[in-house]
């Protein structure tokens, strides 16, 4: 029997080659949209988003719509947006404040904690609760919903294994980008604007890949919008890869914790809470390895990033952090959602200074990020052609022909999973032997490790 | 006849008519401006705005009908521009460097300019003369971007309202501010390496 697509995808990214088609196919697409998305843990939105009773914002799994709310006694909730009469959207507003949605077909209400408070002549049309029984009947929820330091993922199906097990040992880098006080992130956004680009060239992108750096992002360098020529120093950070993710840093001038904290920006007052909340571990990894955090993806489709740009003439720079959403809109086309996130606890002008920081880097005028999607859009159009089936892209960096490897993991790298100084694609690999363990049906094809990573 | 008239639509302004000096000033700025901005004369632009420039385009949400809007405007609290004349500077730089992939090759783009409509804004201090050296025009307009880019896409449009105030200075008239109001939610173009 000649093999599924599934099949020959595995074999060939099992050997660094990445079958050109994967990033234009709607066959693939189909795979995606069956296989992977409503069988893990995918990521809806921060907290922050809905802080007060009554809040929701609207979020989509591939093509299905979720109301995500914060009900009356202030429980976060995901609720499928469709009525369970006619299946009519009942909620048309992608955020707000409201006690209940109405459908506007016939009327049926839903409290916003999922429930069905009423509908019309209940008594005359359906014989009252005989007949539909209100108790009984609410919004369809995803299997599971969990958060994790305020970011909330939904399960679509139950993958079988915890928010918390899913994201495992990646936790410690997470960490550095969403828990810099006691009280977490607060978000801005998101900016959604929508692009001609598979959705996994992003993913890879953020989880791996320093080399494109100098020459991609050289016009923002030209225009020195760093306080040094950096790009052509990327080769002197890590990679790391732990479980379901991974990312890149950037390698510190010498000093100490809070002398390198400074260096990227931070005032003393976020360092010193940041000192005392993160572990002994982190903190090595920043102070005495130098190791700033910069790219990074969690499987499947969130990226995260860490930037210090000059924001004002002649000062010094400002860091930002930004949370981004591949959301697949088809295998050609990707809705991308870009938050400002920052320490809720930041003093007011670094808030404002940061928010500069990442409207300039990141977003939908980003000056970063338009170079970066100008080549996967590129990418995207032409392994859509019907020669992308009879290529393999290499993404075989860091293999040797025998099997070895160019360089070795680091042995006293203070963070869990495996980092290596210099450019390689090992992270790349591991984000797309994941992906193309979900490729594949319930029981088919190799799913050990499914849902918690790949190879060192 | 500048005034205000009170409908379901809550207040709406009556705009100056054409034929007044300022207008003629407005509108003749605006559609300079639009042809610098399609010949990619990014630097003569950039002599266009005072020192003190704020650029701003929020972010669109789609929200019910009887939403509060005080509330709304907080809740985004997004933007896709909050530029100052730095920023604005740099975007210019890094356009005209030869190393910005994404506009290279360049958009052909066509800033369509109508729906014109011109304001009196007050002074601190006021200005004697309403042209004077020192005096302010508010003016608003609607842009239709046209952006064609390479031969495999289809061209992209940009529909959007553009609240401006405009500032004689001793060296001409000058934006002094510019609020872009976009008609999508979700920007239906590959990236913002333009100007609006």
């Amino acid at each position: 029997m000649r093999p599924g697509p599934a099949e020959e995808i595995s074999a060939a990214i099992a050997d660094g080659m990445i079958p050109a088609h994967v990033y234009g196919d709607p066959e693939v697409f189909e795979l995606e949209r069956r296989n992977l998305f409503p069988r893990t843990w995918v990521f809806l939105g921060h907290t922050s988003e809905i802080p007060h009773p009554g809040d929701f914002v609207l979020r989509r799994i591939v093509d299905d719509s979720f109301i995500v709310t914060r009900d009356d006694t202030g429980r976060i909730g995901v609720h499928l947006n469709m009525c369970l009469h006619r299946g009519m959207q009942v909620c048309r507003a992608e955020m707000g404040n409201t006690r209940m949605f109405r459908c506007p077909y016939h009327a049926w209400s839903y409290r916003n904690d999922g429930s069905l408070a009423g509908l019309p002549f209940h008594d005359e049309a359906y014989g009252g609760e005989e007949g539909l029984s209100r108790d009984r009947h609410r919004l369809v929820a995803p299997a599971r919903v969990e958060t994790y330091n305020g970011l909330m993922f939904a399960a679509v199906e139950d993958p079988g294994i915890s928010l918390e097990d899913f994201l495992g040992d990646f936790r410690f880098y997470l960490d550095l980008y969403t828990a810099q006080s006691e009280s977490g992130l607060e978000l801005r956004g998101p900016q959604r604007w929508r692009v001609n680009a598979n959705w996994k060239i992003g993913c890879e992108n953020f989880v791996g890949d320093m080399y494109h750096t100098p020459y991609t992002h050289r016009s923002v360098v030209d225009i020195g919008l760093f306080r040094e020529p950096k790009a052509h120093k990327r080769k002197e950070g890590v990679l790391y890869h732990c479980g379901v993710g991974g990312g890149t840093t950037y390698k510190l001038p010498p000093g100490d914790f809070t002398e390198r904290m400074r260096y990227v920006g931070y005032p003393d007052i976020m360092i010193d809470r940041m000192a005392a909340l993160w572990s002994e571990p982190q903190r090595r990894m920043v102070g005495d390895d130098g190791f700033m955090v910069s790219a990074a993806t969690l499987f499947p489709n969130l990226s995260l990033v860490h930037n210090w740009p000059i924001v004002r003439e002649g000062e010094d720079v400002v860091p930002f952090i930004s949370l981004r959403q591949w959301h697949p809109v088809s295998a050609t086309e990707t809705e991308v959602l870009s938050w400002f996130a920052v320490d809720a606890e930041a003093p007011d002008d670094f808030k404002a200074d940061s928010y500069k920081a990442y409207l300039m880097c990141f977003g939908s005028s980003g000056m970063f990020e338009q170079d970066d999607i100008e080549n996967w859009v590129s990418i995207t159009t032409a392994a859509a052609g019907s020669m992308a089936h009879r290529l393999q892209l290499n993404s075989r960096m860091g293999l040797l022909h025998d099997g070895g490897q160019v360089g070795r993991p680091l042995d006293d790298f203070p963070g869990p999973g495996f980092a290596r100084v210099g450019y390689g694609e090992f992270n790349q690999r591991n984000w797309l032997q994941m992906w193309s363990r979900h490729l594949f049906p319930p029981g088919a094809g190799d799913t050990t490790g499914r849902d918690t990573g790949g190879e060192r | 006849m500048t005034g205000t008239t009170s409908g379901s639509g809550g207040k709406f302004r009556t705009s100056l008519p054409h034929d007044d000096p300022r207008h003629l000033i407005a509108h003749h700025f605006l559609n300079e401006e639009a042809a610098l901005l399609d010949a990619a004369a990014w630097h003569l632009w950039l002599e266009l705005l005072t020192p003190d420039i704020t650029y701003l385009m929020p972010v669109r949400v789609t929200t019910m009908a009887d939403t509060d809007p005080s509330t709304l405007g907080t809740h985004a609290r997004m933007d896709h521009f909050a530029e100052d004349l730095y920023s604005l500077r740099k975007r210019v730089e890094r356009l005209s460097g030869g190393h910005a992939w994404t506009e290279d090759p360049p958009s052909r783009t066509r800033h369509l300019v109508t729906n014109v409509r011109t304001f009196t804004a007050e002074t601190d201090p006021p200005v004697p003369e309403p042209t004077g050296v020192g005096a302010v025009v508010e003016v608003e307009s609607a842009l239709l971007l046209f952006r064609s880019r390479g031969d495999d896409r289809p061209p992209e449009f940009l529909s959007a309202g553009r609240r401006d105030l405009l500032r004689h200075t001793e060296h001409g008239w000058r934006l002094a501010h510019r609020s872009v109001t976009v008609d999508e939610s979700v920007l239906r173009t590959q990236n913002l390496a333009i100007l609006l």
